[in-house]
């Protein structure tokens, strides 16, 4: 009987902590009825960062100011603006930094390519000096 | 040759550690975000004015002089803190300000201003916070400075402090 106890508390522990990694803040009243619509604007939503909390997107995020931008994108969705526009929106007013995948740039080059450039001369460094000792 | 190879992972360490050192010691807020609309022209906005029974059209103030323009709300506390700064700018510099005034409830806003002073020349009102998305704003308060030909110079996000309203001073008469 005990044993059933606890194996019930573990598993609904197990399952509380499983499934609120995939919590959403999204509100009943924010759903767009469209359910087209609706795919994209949650879409979207994953890629923006919440720029209170900064480490969460506003899909995730509780904030005032993230409520207001996941509205703010539905309206623009159903007003019949494309992804891109969107996007590019919001990039304007917040910069790259409203992105929580770092976009491709000039700036943020660095960022993307130093390890493979840092991998790259480790292995020719690994070559030639394998060359060498062989020789 | 092998000295050498051990000489360059060395150094790099060294370049990263002193990278961080150097971030630790500079005076930054990580948390920061830089505003993208720096040098950009003001966005453009109209909205209900408070103590005006016409609506406020940003393109009729901005372009004409130097302008200050603060978002704030009667329940943001670090407003009620950068309050007097403000009342600086407005009587010792003489310079137009604007104040958003942020998802606030007007009635309070005019109690507010009643008791503490008012420092703006207008006062739209951001009711649902849309004002304030066109301008990049994350955290009330926040200051922008806006030089004589509408383009965005400074913004502040946080309360003014002693600091920055010197910085602010300095910067009015550099674009003035």
């Amino acid at each position: 009987m005990i044993k059933n106890k606890i194996i019930i508390i573990v598993f609904s522990l197990f399952f509380t902590c499983f499934f609120s990694y995939y919590s959403y803040s999204v509100e009943p009243d924010e759903i767009l009825n469209n359910k087209e619509q609706e795919t994209r604007a949650r879409n979207i939503s994953k890629n923006i960062r919440c720029l209170v909390c900064q480490n969460q997107s506003i899909d995730e995020s509780n904030a005032p100011l993230a409520k207001d931008l996941r509205i703010l994108i539905r309206d623009k969705i159903k007003s019949g603006k494309k992804d891109e526009e969107i996007y590019n929106f919001l990039r304007d007013r917040y910069g790259d930094f409203i992105f929580l995948k770092p976009t491709l740039s000039q700036n943020t080059f660095l960022l993307w390519f130093l390890p493979f450039i840092f991998l790259a001369i480790g292995l020719i460094i690994i070559f030639f000096n394998n060359k060498k000792s062989k020789n | 040759m092998k000295n050498r190879l051990i000489i360059i992972p060395l150094i790099f360490f060294l370049l990263i550690i002193l990278t961080f050192f150097y971030l630790l010691i500079i005076e930054r807020n990580p948390s920061e975000i830089p505003s993208n609309l720096i040098n950009k022209e003001a966005p453009y906005f109209k909205a209900e004015s408070l103590f005006k029974d016409k609506e406020f059209i940003s393109s009729e103030h901005f372009g004409n002089e130097v302008i200050l323009v603060n978002f704030f709300a009667t329940w943001c506390k670090p407003c009620l803190d950068e309050h007097e700064f403000i009342k600086g700018f407005s009587n010792k510099k003489k310079i137009k300000i604007i104040g958003i005034n942020y998802k606030d409830n007007p009635k309070k806003t005019i109690k507010w201003l009643k008791k503490l002073g008012n420092p703006y020349s207008n006062i739209p009102l951001d009711k649902n916070g849309r004002i304030a998305i066109e301008w990049g704003v994350y955290g009330i308060p926040e200051t922008y400075l806006i030089n004589s030909k509408g383009f965005i110079k400074y913004r502040h996000v946080g309360p003014i402090t002693k600091k920055i309203y010197k910085k602010i001073n300095l910067l009015i008469d550099e674009i003035k």
